[in-house]
C-alpha cells in the first residue's frame, strides 16, 4: 500500500514538485521563528536537508538546479535573516561552501585521477596567503615599487590570481613528483603539505614575505562598486559565486575529453599510455585544476578571516578534506558536496553545540565527563573512524559515484543513418568534425 | 666557519647516531611491511608514538608502587621496554587483521588500504591523547628519568680543533638495545624459518602460498616484529628525550620512511643505513644550517631537509642506495 | 611493402636475457604471428614495440621512423596500439566510454574549449559516441553500451580490448593472445573478426597467440621464438613441418605433463 503509492510519487513530477516546495516553505518558517532559539539548529538542517532530497527527485534535471539554486541564494538566507544567529548560521554557510569547493578541487585529484594527494591544504594556503600579503601592509616589505594594501576592490581579481598562483604551485609540485611511483605519491605529498607550512611559518627573514610565525593582519576587506564585504552574510555570496564557477568546470569537464582520460589513468596507466594519453600531463592538469580551485577559496579565507598564519594549514586540514572525499564518494560530486557539508556541518556546529552541552551538565553536576572527552577536541578520532569505517564497509562513500549513461537508442538510429563502420569512413568521418 | 662546523662535529656526531639509530628502527617497521604488502603504513609512527606512552605509563606505575627504588634501573627499564614492545606488537597484528586483511580479502585498490592506515594512525593519536589528557591533565607528557648521568668525551684536550662532547647515560643505553635490535632482527630474517618465509612471501606472495607457506601468518609475524620494534624504540626515545606527546609518531614516521626509501625500500640492511644517515644529515643540519647560509636560515628549516631528500631520492634514483630496480609485469 | 621492421631486438633484465638479437619484417596489410612456448619473450617483444620497455639494444622502425626512445603515448600517436594477454580494461567505465578513450588521439576537444561550450568540440563528442557505438556494434557488444567494462564476460572484455584498440584508428594492431581462455565459438567468431578487420580497416595485424589452429589458419607468415631466440620464420606450412619448432613444443608438451 505503502510501496505502491510512493511508486506512484515517484513518477509524478507534479507531485514531487509540490512535496519539494511545501518541505522547503515549512522548515524555512521553522527557521523563520526559531531562529533566536537555542534549537535554531534543527531547522537549520532540516532546510539544508531539503537540498538532498532534491538531488533524489526524479524531475527535470534543469528545474532541480534552478530549485537547489533557490534554497541555497534566497531561502537559507531570507529565513535565517531575522534572530540574532543570522551571521553565525551564514558563517558555517560560507565555510560549507568554501570546503565543498575544495573538496571538488581534491575529488578531481584523488576521485577522478586516482592520486593520493596528502598536502592538498597546500594550494588553500598559496591562494590565502596570495590575497593575504597584497591585500595587507605587508607588501611593503619586499615590493620595490606600489603602496599596500591594495584597495578592496582588486579582491575580485585575487581570486583568480590565487587560482593561478596554486595551479603553478600545483605544477610545479606534480612536475618531479608525478614521475615517482603511484604509492609514494602520498607521502610525498604530505611533505610537500609541510614544507610549504614550514616555510610560510618562517619567510620572516632574510626578507619578510609572511611574516614569519606572527601572521598577517589588518586584511582589507574586498569592495564591490564601493560598498565593503565585511560580514559573513556578505561573504557566503561571493563564496556561492566561486562555488558555482567550480561546479560548473567540475560537471562540464568530468565527462569530457580529459575527464575520461583522468579516469583512464586511474583505472590503469599502462592501457591508458597504450591509447595515446600522456601520463604526466594528464595528472599535472588534474593537479593543477584541482590546486586552483583551493587557490580561489584560499583567498576568500584570508578576506574573511582578515587574518591568516600557518596553523590554518596542517596535516589535519588536508586530511578532513580527503575525509570529505571518502564519506562522500571518490568520483562522485554530489557525493562530495554532501561529504563535505556534512564533516563541516559536524565539526562547526554538532561538535561545538555537544560541546557546551556537555560543559553545561558537567557544571550542573548531573554528569561528569573528563575534558579531555570533549567532543570538540575528537576531530582526529571521528575523522579516523569515518576513514577506516568507509574504506572497509563502503567504499563508495555515501552517494556512490554513477558513470554518465549515454542514449544507446538514439545512438542505434544515428548510427543506422550512417554506412557501417569500415575503413572509408572510418576515416572521414571523425576528421570531418572541424568542419 | 669551517673551524666552527669542525669544532661542533663530536657533538652532532653524538646527536646524530642517537636520532639516527632511532629512525633506522623505525625504519625497518616501513621496510617489513612495504617488503610483503606494498603498503606505507601510516599508522606505524603511531604505533612508535603509543610505545613511548605505554613505557612512560609503566614507569610511572612502577614509582607509585614503590618499586623504582627497590630495583636497579637497568631491570626496571628492561621490563618496560619488554612489556612494551609485547603490547605494541599485538597492536600491529590487531590493526593489520582488522583494517588490512580484509581489504586484501577483496583486492581493493593500493588507494584505499593507505587510507585505512592514515585512519587508524588518527585513532591512535587521538586515544592516546585522551588517555593522557585523562590520566595526567595533559597530552603533553614528561617521562621519568632513568639513565640521566651526563657524561662528558673530553676529546678537547687530544685533538684541540674540536669541542667536547656531551652525552647522558640513556645515550649508551639507546645505543646498545637499537644494536642489539638490529642484530636480533638481521638473524632472524636471514637465519630462522619465519625470516626465511618472510622473504619468500615478500618476493612472489602467491608462489610462497603454493609452497605451504601460511601467507596470513607471516603477515602477521611481519607485523608484530615491526610494530614490536617500533614500540620498543618509542620507550628508548622517551627515556632519550623526556617529553612527549601524541604527535611525535607523525613527523618522525615521515622521516623513518624517507629512510627506508633512501636505504630502498624492502630492503632490511637498507633501512639500517637509511636511517642513520638521516639522523646525521638532520643533527649536521641543524647545527651548521644557520652557520653555512650566513644566517639565513636557521635550524628550524631541518625538518624541510628530510623532505628534501625524501623527493631527490625519488626522483633520482627510486630503487634507494642499496635496492634493485623493480619492473612492473604487463 | 614494410611497414614494421625490427632489427637485432635484445632486452636485458638485469643478467637475464629476454630476448635475444631478434629480427623480423612485417608486411604491409598482412596478419603475422608470433608464437613460441611460454617464457620465450612475446609479450616483451610487444612491450618493446609499444615502449612499455626500453630495448637493451637494436632499432624498431615504423614506415622508416624509429620507434626507439618514444614515449608509450607517442608510440600510439604513430599508429601501433595493442590489446594486452592479462586484459587491461577502464573497469570502472562503461563499455562506451573505453572506446571513447581509444579515439582520445582523434579528439581535438581542450578543456578550455570544453569549458566555453564550444559547438565544435560539442559536435565532435557527437559524432564520436556514434563512431564509438558502430565499432561496438562491429565487434558485437551494441547491447552493452552503457554497462561498466569490468561486468562484461570474459570473451566480451577480449572484444572491448580490440574495439578499444581499433578506435585509434591504428596502422599497426598488436594483439596479444586474443583467443586465450574462449571456447571454440568464441575462438571461430574471433578468427573472423581478425580477418574482417585486415580488410576493412586496412591495418596490418601482428599477434601471439597459443592456439595454433587460429594461428594456422589466419597467419600470413610466423615467427617462432624460443628462450628469447628466434627460432624459425615462414609460412604456416613451413612452420608446421620445421623440426625446432616441433622439439621446442614437444618439450613443452613433455614438461607440461610431468
Amino acid at each position: 500500500m505503502v510501496k505502491e503509492w510512493f511508486h506512484k510519487f515517484s513518477q509524478s513530477s507534479r507531485a514531487q514538485l509540490f512535496f519539494i516546495i511545501t518541505y522547503v516553505l515549512v522548515t524555512c518558517l521553522g527557521l523563520y521563528l526559531l531562529e533566536d532559539s537555542a534549537s535554531a539548529i534543527f531547522p537549520f538542517l532540516l532546510v539544508l536537508l531539503s537540498l538532498l532530497i532534491l538531488y533524489y527527485m526524479k524531475i527535470n534535471v534543469k528545474l532541480k538546479w534552478a530549485i537547489g539554486f533557490i534554497i541555497i541564494a534566497v531561502m537559507i538566507p531570507l529565513s535565517a535573516s531575522q534572530g540574532s544567529n543570522f551571521q553565525a548560521f551564514m558563517d558555517v554557510g560560507t565555510l560549507v561552501l568554501i570546503y565543498v569547493a575544495m573538496s571538488l578541487g581534491l575529488n578531481i585529484v584523488v576521485g577522478f585521477a586516482g592520486l593520493l594527494d596528502l598536502g592538498f591544504i597546500a594550494f588553500f594556503a598559496v591562494g590565502a596567503y596570495t590575497y593575504g600579503i597584497f591585500g595587507s601592509k605587508q607588501a611593503n616589505h619586499f615590493m620595490p615599487f606600489g603602496h599596500y594594501p591594495l584597495p578592496g576592490d582588486t579582491f575580485w581579481i585575487f581570486i583568480f590570481v590565487g587560482a593561478i598562483i596554486a595551479a603553478i604551485f600545483g605544477i610545479l609540485l606534480g612536475i618531479p613528483v608525478l614521475r615517482v611511483r603511484g604509492d609514494y605519491l602520498a607521502i610525498v605529498t604530505l611533505g610537500f603539505g609541510e614544507i610549504i607550512r614550514i616555510v610560510f611559518n618562517n619567510m620572516d627573514h632574510p626578507i619578510n614575505i609572511t611574516n614569519g610565525s606572527m601572521g598577517i593582519s589588518q586584511i582589507q576587506p574586498p569592495r564591490i562598486f564601493g560598498y565593503p564585504i565585511d560580514t559573513p552574510s556578505e561573504f557566503y555570496y561571493v563564496a556561492l559565486f566561486i562555488f558555482i564557477l567550480v561546479i560548473y568546470v567540475v560537471k562540464h569537464l568530468e565527462n569530457s575529453k580529459l575527464g575520461r582520460s583522468w579516469k583512464a589513468v586511474r583505472d590503469n596507466e599502462i592501457a591508458a599510455q597504450a591509447m595515446g594519453i600522456p601520463l604526466v600531463k594528464t595528472k599535472l592538469a588534474a593537479f593543477a585544476i584541482g590546486a586552483s580551485f583551493s587557490g580561489m577559496m584560499g583567498t576568500v579565507f584570508a578576506a574573511k578571516q582578515m587574518f591568516v598564519d600557518a596553523t590554518s594549514f596542517t596535516y589535519l586540514e588536508s586530511t578532513m578534506i580527503l575525509v570529505m572525499v571518502i564519506l562522500g564518494g571518490m568520483g562522485s560530486v554530489p557525493g562530495v558536496i554532501l561529504g563535505a557539508a556534512v564533516v563541516i556541518i559536524l565539526n562547526n556546529q554538532v561538535l561545538t553545540d555537544l560541546s557546551n552541552w556537555m560543559t553545561s551538565l558537567s557544571t550542573a553536576g548531573i554528569l561528569n565527563v573528563p575534558d579531555a572527552l570533549s567532543p570538540s577536541k575528537m576531530q582526529r578520532f571521528i575523522f579516523g573512524i569515518l576513514l577506516v569505517v568507509f574504506a572497509l564497509y563502503r567504499t563508495q562513500g555515501l552517494i556512490p559515484h554513477k558513470n554518465k549513461k549515454v542514449d544507446a537508442e538514439r545512438l542505434k538510429r544515428e548510427a543506422a543513418a550512417e554506412p557501417p563502420y569500415g575503413n572509408s569512413e572510418a576515416k572521414t568521418n571523425l576528421e570531418g568534425s572541424d568542419s | 666557519m669551517l673551524q666552527h662546523i669542525i669544532q661542533l662535529l663530536p657533538q652532532v656526531l653524538v646527536d646524530g647516531i642517537t636520532l639516527g639509530f632511532v629512525y633506522a628502527v623505525v625504519a625497518i617497521g616501513y621496510t617489513m611491511v612495504y617488503g610483503i604488502l606494498e603498503l606505507i603504513n601510516f599508522a606505524h609512527g603511531d604505533i612508535f608514538m603509543t610505545g613511548a606512552f605505554i613505557g612512560s605509563g609503566f614507569l610511572f606505575l612502577f614509582i607509585s608502587l614503590g618499586l623504582m627504588s627497590s630495583l636497579p634501573a637497568l631491570l626496571v627499564f628492561l621490563i618496560v621496554i619488554i612489556l612494551s614492545a609485547m603490547i605494541t606488537g599485538g597492536m600491529g597484528v590487531a590493526i593489520e587483521r582488522v583494517a588490512y586483511r580484509p581489504l586484501r580479502k577483496r583486492n581493493a585498490p593500493k588507494l584505499i588500504a593507505l587510507i585505512t592506515s592514515i585512519g587508524i594512525s588518527f585513532i591512535l593519536e587521538d586515544l592516546v591523547r585522551f588517555i593522557a589528557e585523562w590520566k595526567t591533565g595533559n597530552y603533553i607528557v614528561t617521562a621519568p628519568s632513568l639513565f640521566n648521568h651526563t657524561f662528558t668525551i673530553d676529546i678537547h684536550s687530544i685533538m684541540p680543533f674540536f669541542n667536547n662532547a656531551k652525552f647522558q647515560s640513556s645515550f649508551i643505553v639507546v645505543l646498545v638495545v637499537t644494536i642489539i635490535m638490529l642484530i636480533g632482527l638481521d638473524l632472524f630474517v636471514n637465519k630462522t624459518k619465519w625470516g626465511m618465509a618472510m622473504r619468500a612471501v615478500a618476493q612472489d606472495r602467491e608462489t610462497a602460498s603454493l609452497m605451504t607457506i601460511n601467507v596470513n601468518r607471516v603477515i602477521s609475524v611481519t607485523f608484530f616484529v615491526g610494530s614490536a620494534l617500533g614500540g620498543a624504540t618509542g620507550v628508548l626515545f622517551m627515556l632519550q628525550y623526556g617529553t612527549i606527546d601524541p604527535y611525535i609518531g607523525f613527523i618522525l614516521g615521515i622521516k623513518a620512511f624517507t629512510a627506508a626509501v633512501l636505504g630502498g625500500i624492502g630492503n632490511i640492511r637498507g633501512a639500517m643505513f637509511g636511517g642513520l644517515m638521516l639522523g646525521l644529515i638532520e643533527m649536521f643540519a641543524a647545527a651548521n644550517l644557520s652557520t653555512l647560509t650566513g644566517g639565513l636560515f636557521g635550524s628550524e628549516y631541518k625538518d624541510v631537509f628530510a623532505f628534501i631528500i625524501l623527493i631527490l631520492v625519488l626522483i633520482f634514483k627510486p630503487e634507494g642506495l642499496f635496492g634493485k630496480a623493480t619492473i612492473e609485469k604487463v | 611493402m614494410n611497414v614494421l621492421e625490427v632489427k637485432n631486438l635484445t632486452k636485458q633484465f638485469g643478467g637475464l636475457t629476454a630476448t635475444n638479437d631478434i629480427t623480423m619484417t612485417v608486411e604491409k596489410n598482412s596478419i603475422t604471428a608470433v608464437i613460441g612456448p611460454n617464457g620465450a619473450g612475446k609479450t616483451t617483444f610487444f612491450n618493446m614495440i609499444t615502449a612499455v620497455y626500453k630495448p637493451t639494444s637494436g632499432d624498431i622502425l615504423l614506415n622508416g621512423h624509429s620507434l626507439v626512445g618514444l614515449k608509450p603515448h607517442e608510440v600510439s600517436k604513430f599508429g601501433i596500439t595493442r590489446t594486452f594477454q592479462n586484459i587491461r580494461l577502464f573497469n570502472e567505465q562503461t563499455v562506451i566510454d573505453n572506446v571513447l578513450i581509444g579515439m582520445h588521439q582523434h579528439l581535438k576537444a581542450h578543456w578550455v574549449g570544453t569549458l566555453l561550450r564550444l559547438p565544435s568540440i560539442r559536435l565532435e563528442e557527437e559524432k564520436a559516441k556514434v563512431q564509438a557505438y558502430k565499432i561496438l556494434k562491429y565487434v558485437g557488444l551494441e547491447d552493452y553500451v552503457n554497462e561498466n567494462a569490468g561486468n562484461l564476460a570474459y570473451g566480451a572484455q577480449r572484444r572491448l580490448e580490440i574495439a578499444r584498440a581499433i578506435a585509434a584508428r591504428p596502422k599497426v594492431l598488436l594483439l596479444d593472445e586474443p583467443a586465450a581462455g574462449m571456447n571454440p565459438k568464441e575462438t571461430k567468431k574471433l578468427t573472423d573478426l581478425i580477418h574482417d578487420m585486415r580488410t576493412r580497416l586496412d591495418v596490418t595485424i601482428v599477434l601471439i597467440e597459443h592456439d595454433m589452429k587460429l594461428v594456422m589458419e589466419i597467419s600470413d607468415y610466423i615467427y617462432v621464438l624460443d628462450h628469447g631466440e628466434l627460432i624459425a620464420q615462414g609460412k604456416p606450412d613451413e612452420i608446421r613441418n620445421n623440426q625446432r619448432v616441433i622439439e621446442a613444443y614437444l618439450g613443452k608438451v613433455a614438461a607440461e605433463n610431468d
